[in-house]
């Protein structure tokens, strides 16, 4: 992109203006489809939302407020109702049932609070900024935690239509963002782990693996020898359980065929060891590299390990809570019964705050490292399924011939 | 799939005979092997699919089922223990003040009243739901967990309690949801493929009036009718036809069934089929949080057991237990249609995208032959502008 932008530079006056606009059209685009720009719209689209759900919900609380729909407390029912039944009762004074009646009053009591606490227990609280914002990432992530829901007919369409428009976005991010995840984790894999950096320690490497590609080749050509020579003498299972000639001429053939596909492969390798050779392999472009599954199940493990120790210091949670929480949440499943800065809503409003967004960010950061983790092994699965169809094919074309 | 590999299967059967007939040693090995294969390709179908995923749910509801009900819920004893001393503090005050004073009384009991509601709401903040575990894991329950786990949708309104519970939940996740979005995808083809053979039924029944000349594409040849057979693409307006009249169907089941306005139910489809799954919204709550609260209250009120009220109450729960098998086969259902509209529309949308390419190219071309035409030189510019 910037070579282009220099080239604009050179010779801007030989450009028609529509031309250049179109140009700066596909700059723009291609900014706002760049990962910086995925990033920055998937934020402002939750920060909009927000916005929109706190508006709107305390909006309608506020009219449900003025028009007085909101039940009477029910402390101040539940009193009334112990006072009837006390000034009714204190003629006959019976302790037994006294209690037994105020016990009836104090169930319907509690169930009122019970009633009263899953519809949350308190608007202004729950759709604090930092609420919502973490809302409308539960409903664009599609975890849906469900500590907070929408109370209003008007938060329920909005969020339908903020969900329509928001999940193919964030499913933009994920792939946009896994993709370029992978390609650097890979890059970093080569660097560092297949010692790509230090020059000197990968050449030893490559020679070395060469030597014993060579050695297995040799090996194998020698086998060929003898199998095309004799036959029964080979260590083949078929040939030696079976007496008849006609089989083990053609499982030696067929044992010829494999081992030659075999070689063919491995006599790619060039013999020479000369240093410009391997040099070209070291810098060698990292697509061809695949990142072994262990590795990505590790990156995944530890990320919810780490994410479980870094909850558990917040918000005082046992390490088996937290990865729980953890896996719950990346996996997209969102049961709720563990929110982060549910223990402090009430408490400390500046801790809520921290608390919410370091959430947000482990969740988007998360999610794009699994995403990343799912891109790479599907390629190391290919990988592998596409040896394994090779050496099915090459067992039948034995079995056959 | 299975039939054409049953139909292709007796002649390599015959083939291999041939090649092994002389060792009767290999036979039940090659036969084992076969069955294996036979196996696998039938596991592998759609059948196999659905079959393994329903079978999976149901182990899992077995299996939480057996976690979750050893969970010893002890909050129910201290729920219970706090109304006494609540009562009994109440009939201290009473005693005290003897209603000579109202003002004073009302005090009193404001304040006993304020600290129970304080200790009843930290309780159920810690999850207390007011019914034992054994009510709250009943097997359709306990199945629909399994559902939202293995789904991602979550809803939440159910947790394990127990560590165990916990772990487990974790590892039935791993296996499950691969083995979900396995499902998924051939779900997705096999519907896709359908409702396209459905589509271009149609298609060409409205298209009747063209018979004639597809009569003669006929026989002048037979290629031609196949490309203008192929080139029949499902638009995604038909996609969202199905989805929208999918969606509406269960918001009027769900409106019916568990008296929710139109609009909660609306909600609820769409959100459980977008897979996030709040869980303010559950079928089947509505029943168990009225009634089956009421049926948990009942025995909790001084173990008073209430025999009239048992008959209704099992009727209820297998109504419930059918209601909610329904809502299985609901989702399950949904999400399959969701895959099969997201295979067809990205059909159609490289179909598209194709197109445009062209489009593009052809305008690139133009512009090129107008430069051309205007300022003369044409390697000066193309080079520095275009590639």
């Amino acid at each position: 992109m910037s070579s282009r932008r220099s080239s604009f530079r050179r010779k801007p006056a030989e450009k028609p203006a529509f031309e250049r606009f179109k140009d700066h059209c596909r700059h723009f685009t291609a900014f706002m489809f760049s990962n910086v720009g995925i990033i920055l719209l998937v934020t402002f689209y939750t920060i909009g939302g927000a916005f929109i759900f706190q508006t709107i919900e305390i909006f309608e609380y506020e009219k449900l407020k003025t028009k007085n729909l909101i039940k009477p407390n029910a402390t101040a029912e539940c009193l009334n109702s112990i006072w009837k039944l006390t000034s009714e009762n204190i003629s006959f004074y019976d302790r037994q049932a006294y209690r037994n009646s105020v016990n009836e009053v104090l169930l319907k009591y509690q169930q009122a609070v019970y009633k009263k606490q899953i519809k949350g227990p308190d608007v202004d609280h729950q759709w604090s900024f930092s609420g919502a914002f973490l809302y409308s990432l539960t409903v664009i992530t599609t975890i849906g935690y469900g500590n907070i829901t929408p109370s209003s007919d008007w938060g329920k369409l909005v969020t339908i239509l903020y969900a329509i428009i928001g999940m193919p976005l964030f499913l933009l991010y994920l792939s946009n963002i896994g993709d370029v995840l992978a390609k650097s984790f890979k890059w970093i894999y080569s660097k560092v782990c297949l010692c790509r950096i230090c020059p000197g320690v990968a050449k030893r490497r490559i020679i070395r693996e060469r030597r014993k590609l060579r050695q297995l080749a040799r090996a194998l050509q020698l086998h060929n020898m003898e199998s095309a020579r004799g036959g029964s003498s080979s260590s083949n299972s078929y040939s030696s359980n079976s007496n008849s000639s006609s089989i083990s001429s053609s499982t030696s053939s067929s044992a010829y065929t494999k081992s030659s596909m075999q070689t063919s492969s491995v006599l790619d390798v060039p013999y020479s060891d000369s240093d410009s050779d391997i040099e070209r392999e070291i810098r060698g472009s990292t697509d061809e590299i695949t990142v072994p599954l262990t590795v990505c199940v590790f990156v995944m493990v530890s990320y919810i390990l780490s994410g479980a120790i870094l909850f558990g210091r917040w918000e005082d949670w046992n390490y088996l809570d937290g990865s729980y929480f953890c896996f719950i949440s990346l996996s997209s499943i969102g049961f709720g019964d563990l929110v982060p800065g549910d223990r402090v809503i009430t408490a400390d409003k500046d801790k809520v705050e921290l608390s919410f967004i370091l959430c947000a960010v482990y969740l988007l950061l998360g999610m794009a490292l699994i995403a990343m983790c799912f891109n790479l092994m599907q390629e190391q699965v290919i990988h592998n399924m596409r040896a394994i169809k090779r050496g099915f094919k090459a067992c039948f074309r034995c079995r056959s011939s | 799939m299975s039939n054409k590999f049953q139909r292709s299967s007796p002649q390599m059967l015959g083939v291999e005979a041939s090649t092994v007939s002389s060792t009767a040693s290999n036979q039940p090995r090659k036969r084992v092997k076969r069955c294996c294969r036979n196996f696998v390709t039938f596991m592998c179908t759609q059948v196999g699919v659905g079959a393994l995923i329903v079978f999976y749910a149901i182990c899992g509801a077995l299996a939480f089922m057996n976690i979750e009900r050893k969970y010893v819920d002890e909050t129910a004893k201290v729920v219970l223990s706090l109304r006494y001393n609540c009562s009994q503090r109440l009939w201290n005050i009473t005693e005290e003040l003897n209603l000579i004073d109202k003002k004073l009384w009302v005090n009193e009991t404001n304040a006993v009243l304020q600290a129970y509601q304080v200790q009843i709401a930290a309780i159920i903040k810690n999850g207390y739901v007011g019914r034992s575990p054994a009510q709250i894991w009943s097997f359709p329950a306990a199945l629909m967990f399994c559902l939202s786990v293995i789904t991602m949708i979550g809803y939440g309104n159910m947790v394990p309690r127990t560590p165990w519970g916990k772990g487990f939940t974790v590892i039935y996740a791993t296996f499950g949801i691969p083995l979900y979005i396995l499902y998924f995808l051939n779900m997705g083809r096999v519907l896709a493929r359908s409702f396209k053979f459905l589509y271009r039924s149609m298609h060409e029944c409205t298209q009747e009036r063209n018979y004639d000349a597809r009569l003669e594409a006929l026989e002048s040849g037979s290629l031609g009718a196949l490309t203008l057979r192929k080139k029949i693409i499902v638009p995604s307006t038909a996609c969202l036809w199905v989805i929208i009249f999918y969606v509406l169907t269960g918001t009027i089941m769900f409106a019916n069934w568990e008296k929710w306005s139109f609009l909660n139910s609306f909600y609820f489809c769409m959100t459980s089929l977008c897979k996030i799954g709040f869980g303010d919204f559950v079928p089947g709550a509505s029943l168990t949080t009225a009634a089956d609260v009421d049926a948990a209250t009942q025995k909790l009120r001084e173990d008073i057991s209430a025999d009239p009220n048992e008959v209704s109450d099992l009727q209820r729960i297998t109504d419930q237990q059918f209601k909610l098998a329904i809502n299985f086969i609901y989702m399950l259902l949904g999400m399959g249609l969701l895959a099969m509209c997201r295979n067809l529309m990205r059909e159609e949308v490289s179909v598209k995208l194709k197109e445009m390419k062209e489009d593009a190219k052809l305008c690139v071309e133009d512009t090129r032959h107008r430069f051309v035409g205007c300022c003369g030189d044409p390697r000066d510019f193309y080079d520095n502008d275009y590639y």
